[in-house]
């Protein structure tokens, strides 16, 4: 291998997350483990907060006299509708930020904010302090004492900053400072102008992610709205009483995942809560930077072997290549060209390739586009370096980001860890069963939905349900074929389900197993 | 079983989701000032006097200007920053020199405090110093402030004028 030491692979951090999420996985299955869904989970809720949001703001009265009433009246008198759109439209919100700082704590550990994913990281940051602003504007409208104490309290955030000359809290010293075009314009912040911003801050945010997730699935749509409904039914939210100035409210339940900056103030001051905030954003904003690594390598085009099809640039998850005029003077009239600022190394463009194919006899063995820490020659060569031990023994494939194949490769186990199960050429597989004479292969990749490269899974899926070209070819017995999609830290997983395939292999016809074998498990079985 | 155990898996999880939003959404209540309190809040938009006073402008100065800015007098725009005193119950709790807003210093002396204070009658003395003076006080204004648990009382300064505002009884 070129460069193995190259490759990114998972440490403590990361192996320990993928445990804690294993149950998760057990009880909803991988594609549906609401860890893998947290961005679009959080978009979803959006869309809650959103339909709900507006059928509150068919009854909202934008006056000081009508707010409070307006809300209480849905709470109270409309509470078979309006009162479950009221507590839906705080607890999906809420939930947006239980789904949000998950998300961002699950792609730091996974290091999924470095490199060339920097710029969907950076452009998320913003997005924290959207979903702030709107539900501290939101809280503004009820104008009860818990929007009392964060009118007062954000404006003595911002009275803070040197901005103002009439400091802001002076609009809220006395019941006569304030005027009902408040509610005009907060209701106008939280209804347009945020969501409008919040809109193209996600559109900022996934620019460049190609084919992104942006909602989860039905299932967890499904069961996240029922949770949350049953939530809103068991647990209603209710208004404190009506703001008054002239009044401090002794005792708040406040909403801490929005509020807590405000208790914090209290406690500590103004200028501390904005040193953690714009502290913190910097440091959110410096980390992918943070310490500096060594750039990955990106893929490489060699126009010999690239006919122009387009493939790689159509399966690339970042959208790091680009299909651009032919340079050279070959009768093809495109051919590709990657973008390394963009480019994760994750190889799927090699798997994506009709070039890529080992039953080619040139050496070394090159390809249209490949990896140059793990090129063609080495898939080749890992793939025959047991080639004398091949017949009745299993060709595993794993994904550096998954379950670690070597602590399962048994003595007839040969084992090829790739960046990516999505660099896999279909003919790979062909070649290791037709000319390495593998009894079986085996392809060990992310769980559904997790593919450290988004798409490897499902691509890898596609090409040997022939669904995606290149596609597996029909001659390959798929009966020799296993994939099976887990964590990293699942190997006993793997192992037993390894053993199964290896007991399922000595079963077909053909195979030099013997049944005394099969009895005992897949190792000695397949000696 | 298997199946029935992963439904079992999924609902714990959704509850678990549920007990963490329940926890947080409404409460644990909070108070933002401690048992028992009240708060006096101190609000001042007051202009004070000029740096230089106006003065009347010569026949001569009115002659060299355009015939439609002939003013009578011109005033420099600086203003003087307010001294602000306050002792409650003879304690010094505010000492505060506040410069007029503006990049030119011309406009208002801002200030707004808000002081966390035990129910209870308090007297509160308030001095202000704003002209060039460098000693004593141009206004000076004593109350009686009778604070209960949850008032908040205002004590208002503005161009001319200073009022305790107490919360209306109910």
């Amino acid at each position: 291998m070129s460069g193995a030491q190259e490759r990114a692979l998972p440490g403590p951090a990361r192996r320990l997350l993928a445990r804690l999420e294993m149950p998760l996985s057990r009880a909803f299955d991988g594609v549906h483990n609401p860890m893998h869904h947290l961005g679009a989970l959080t978009i979803f809720f959006f869309y809650v907060a959103l339909v709900t949001g507006i059928y509150l703001f068919i009854f909202y009265r934008t006056s000081l006299e009508g707010a409070w009433a307006s809300v209480e009246y849905l709470t109270r008198e409309q509470w078979y509708a309006g009162g479950i759109m009221r507590s839906l439209h705080r607890y999906a919100s809420d939930a947006a930020v239980i789904t949000l700082g998950l998300h961002i704590v699950r792609e730091m550990i996974r290091g999924r904010h470095k490199g060339p994913r920097w710029f969907s990281w950076l452009t998320g940051v913003p997005l924290i302090w959207i979903v702030l602003w709107f539900g501290i504007s939101g809280y503004w409208m009820v104008w009860d004492e818990l929007a009392q104490y964060v009118a007062v309290s954000s404006a003595r955030l911002m009275d803070w900053l040197p901005i103002f000359t009439d400091p802001m809290s002076r609009n809220f010293i006395s019941n006569e400072a304030v005027s009902s075009r408040l509610f005009t314009l907060i209701a106008f912040i939280h209804l347009v102008g945020l969501p409008i911003i919040a809109v193209l801050a996600i559109w900022f945010h996934l620019l460049r992610v190609r084919r992104p997730r942006i909602n989860p699935t039905r299932k967890l749509m499904l069961g996240s709205l029922v949770a949350l409904l049953v939530l809103s039914v068991l647990m209603p939210v209710y208004s404190h009483a009506p703001a008054d100035l002239d009044r401090v409210p002794l005792s708040l339940d406040i909403d801490w995942f929005y509020l807590a900056i405000f208790p914090l103030m209290s406690v500590t001051s103004e200028g501390m809560v904005w040193l953690i905030a714009g502290g913190g954003t910097l440091v959110l904003a410096a980390l992918p930077w943070l310490p500096p690594g060594r750039k990955t390598p990106a893929a490489e085009v060699h126009l010999p072997d690239c006919t122009g099809c387009g493939f790689c640039a159509e399966d690339c998850p970042y959208g790091a290549i680009d299909m651009v005029e032919r340079s050279d003077d070959r009768n093809f009239k495109l051919e590709a060209k990657v973008n390394p600022d963009l480019c994760v190394s994750c190889g799927i463009c090699t798997g994506s390739c009709p070039s890529s194919s080992p039953f080619r006899q040139r050496r070394p063995l090159t390809t249209g586009i490949e990896m140059p820490h793990f090129t063609m020659e080495d898939f080749r060569q890992q793939i025959d370096i047991a080639a004398e031990k091949a017949r009745g023994a299993v060709l595993v494939f794993g994904c550096d980001h998954g379950p670690r194949i070597d602590r399962v490769a048994g003595p007839k186990t040969h084992t090829v860890s790739l960046p990516c199960v999505g660099m896999i050429p279909p003919a790979g597989i062909d070649y290791a069963m037709r000319s390495t004479g593998y009894s079986g292969v085996a392809i060990a990749g992310c769980e559904g939905c997790d593919c450290h490269h988004r798409l490897g899974d499902d691509f890898t899926r596609q090409r040997i349900e022939r669904e995606r070209q290149p596609s597996l070819r029909k001659r390959v017995p798929r009966e020799r074929l296993l994939t099976v999609w887990m964590k990293a830290g699942d190997e006993t997983r793997l192992d037993r389900q390894l053993t199964e395939f290896g007991k399922h292999l000595a079963d077909l016809p053909g195979d030099e197993q013997t049944s005394d074998s099969r009895q005992s498990g897949r190792r000695e079985e397949v000696q | 079983m298997k199946r029935l155990a992963r439904h079992a898996g999924q609902l714990a999880a959704w509850a678990l989701f549920l007990v963490i939003i329940a926890a947080f959404a409404m409460g644990p209540a909070f108070s933002p000032v401690p048992e028992g309190s009240g708060e006096l809040k101190i609000s001042m938009a007051h202009l004070a006097e000029r740096i230089e006073p106006c003065r009347p402008l010569t026949e001569e100065e009115r002659a060299e200007l355009p015939p439609t800015r002939r003013v009578t007098e011109v005033c420099e725009r600086g203003r003087v920053p307010t001294l602000v005193r306050l002792r409650l119950d003879g304690e010094l709790i505010i000492d505060r020199l506040v410069k007029a807003a503006g990049w030119q210093e011309d406009g208002r002396a801002y200030l707004l405090e808000f002081q966390p204070l035990p129910a209870g009658q308090y007297e509160l003395e308030l001095a202000l110093r704003d002209t060039p003076r460098e000693e004593g006080y141009d206004m000076q204004h004593h109350f009686n402030l009778a604070l209960e648990p949850g008032d908040s009382a205002l004590l208002e300064i503005g161009d001319g004028d200073v009022v305790l505002r107490l919360p209306e009884r109910r």
